[in-house]
């Protein structure tokens, strides 16, 4: 049986076709094109899923779809502005080299970006936490923390 | 072909008619993380999915002295609740050692029991809590305490009709501790967790409650090590001979996590801590 989803996602309304099986990352990636939240594990253990659900993070791959009805979905693609240009976290990441082969990326902008929402002066040890739940294969961690302190120091 | 069915009832009333109609068949979700897993490994092919993040679980209240958590508040719910960090430290205490953000603004409390897994994190501090939990179905409601609710690794007496609706924890008195060990620090399940809760007249220990996680094939009570405190003056030497105790009541198994005889190794020190901790000494 499939039911009828409308939610928001980066701001614009949609409307699927969905299974109540199918998670948030199933129709992000094959109903609506949206590939960057990327399908790493599929049991919420890697964190390259991550997507912020009525602004705060939350793995897609473990979200029942049909349980985002009306609600306000934004994936890594919220970050930049119309015009293509880059969010300071993106651009931070750039500039770091805080992105390898760039698949854990999405999901470590997104736990970034709700953690700077909540807390724009987080301590070291606060940024470690916001990202504990998203695995970097590369082993960019220390870049990635620099990039996140960059943002949190430039402002 | 998936013929499941979907629904999102608003109110707990509909929630429990929808459950009643079908009984086994109905797969109860709420956050999800423990659940959505086996639904994409093909573990799990539910029939009917029933939503209860619309129902108003969600809330944590004091009543007469008793803190009453709805089942559908999230671990990242119990974190900021300023009632709990002030009425039961032990229990954000362990909330916030779960998981990692994202799952800790998904995950619930209730799905955290109800899914009845030996290791659950948030199971060991409502059992030295002396927790009650609401069970209610269309036929009516009923309490079971904590400690008789797990009956194996993910096996409860939660009946087919029924929902887990609300944890009720009773004034509590006494110093509480939480230790979990994990192989690392976030997104890990534990390969041992203790909670523990002294209720202290001077140095008498007045009531002791002693919890393991990961130790057994329930989150358990070490009863027989309790009543070695309970109205005995504690000493280094009484702790640690009521650690081994507690380790001797505990049934650890071999698995991906760790092995049997590290869990009780490490277990019987990280108790003894515990409880030097919860007796007002610093360790």
């Amino acid at each position: 049986m499939k039911y009828a989803l409308t939610f928001t996602l980066n701001g614009g309304e949609v409307d699927v076709l969905v299974k109540p099986t199918d998670t948030l990352l199933d129709v992000l990636r094959e109903k609506i094109n949206i590939v960057s939240a990327k399908r790493g594990c599929d049991s919420g253990d890697c964190g390259t899923c991550t997507v912020l659900l009525d602004g705060k993070p939350v793995r897609s791959c473990l979200t029942i779809a049909m349980t985002v009805a009306g609600r306000d979905v934004k994936t890594v693609e919220s970050l930049s502005s119309t015009d293509g240009e880059l969010h300071a976290l993106q651009r931070a990441f750039h500039e770091h080299g805080a992105t390898q082969c760039g698949f854990c990326t999405p999901g470590m902008l997104m736990s970034a970006k709700a953690l700077l929402d909540m807390n724009s002066k987080p301590t070291r040890d606060e940024v470690v936490d916001a990202i504990s739940g998203n695995l970097c294969r590369c082993g960019a961690y220390y870049e990635i923390i620099e990039a996140i302190e960059a943002v949190v120091n430039s402002e | 072909m998936n013929s499941a069915r979907y629904f999102a009832p608003k109110g707990i009333e509909e929630a429990l008619k929808i459950r009643a109609e079908h009984g086994e068949t109905a797969t109860v979700l709420a956050g999800g993380t423990d659940l959505v897993p086996k639904i994409n490994y093909y573990d799990l092919k539910p029939a009917v999915l029933l939503y209860i993040g619309g129902i108003g679980l969600d809330y944590v209240r004091e009543e007469q002295g008793v803190l009453r958590v709805g089942a559908g508040t999230t671990w990242a719910g119990l974190i900021s609740s300023s009632l709990v960090t002030a009425k039961a430290s032990v229990l954000s205490s362990a909330a916030r050692q779960g998981g990692c953000v994202a799952t800790r603004n998904a995950g619930t409390i209730g799905g955290n029991v109800v899914n009845a897994s030996p290791a659950a994190d948030l199971a060991t501090p409502l059992l030295v809590m002396d927790t009650e939990l609401l069970l209610e179905s269309e036929a009516g409601k009923r309490t079971v305490a904590v400690r008789d609710f797990f009956t194996g690794p993910g096996e409860t007496v939660l009946r087919g009709d029924e929902i887990l609706v609300e944890m009720s924890v009773p004034r509590v008195t006494g110093k509480t501790v939480f230790i979990k060990l994990g192989r690392r620090k976030a997104m890990t399940l534990s390969v041992v967790n203790v909670a523990v809760r002294l209720d202290m007249d001077g140095r008498t220990c007045k009531e002791a409650r002693i919890a393991l996680g990961s130790m057994g094939p329930t989150p358990m009570r070490c009863t027989k090590a309790e009543e070695m405190l309970n109205g005995t003056a504690l000493d280094e030497a009484l702790i640690r001979e009521c650690a081994v105790q507690a380790i001797a009541e505990s049934r650890p198994i071999d698995d991906q996590r760790a092995t049997a005889w590290y869990r009780k190794s490490v277990g019987e020190a990280l108790l003894a801590r515990a409880l030097a901790q919860a007796a007002g000494k610093d360790s």
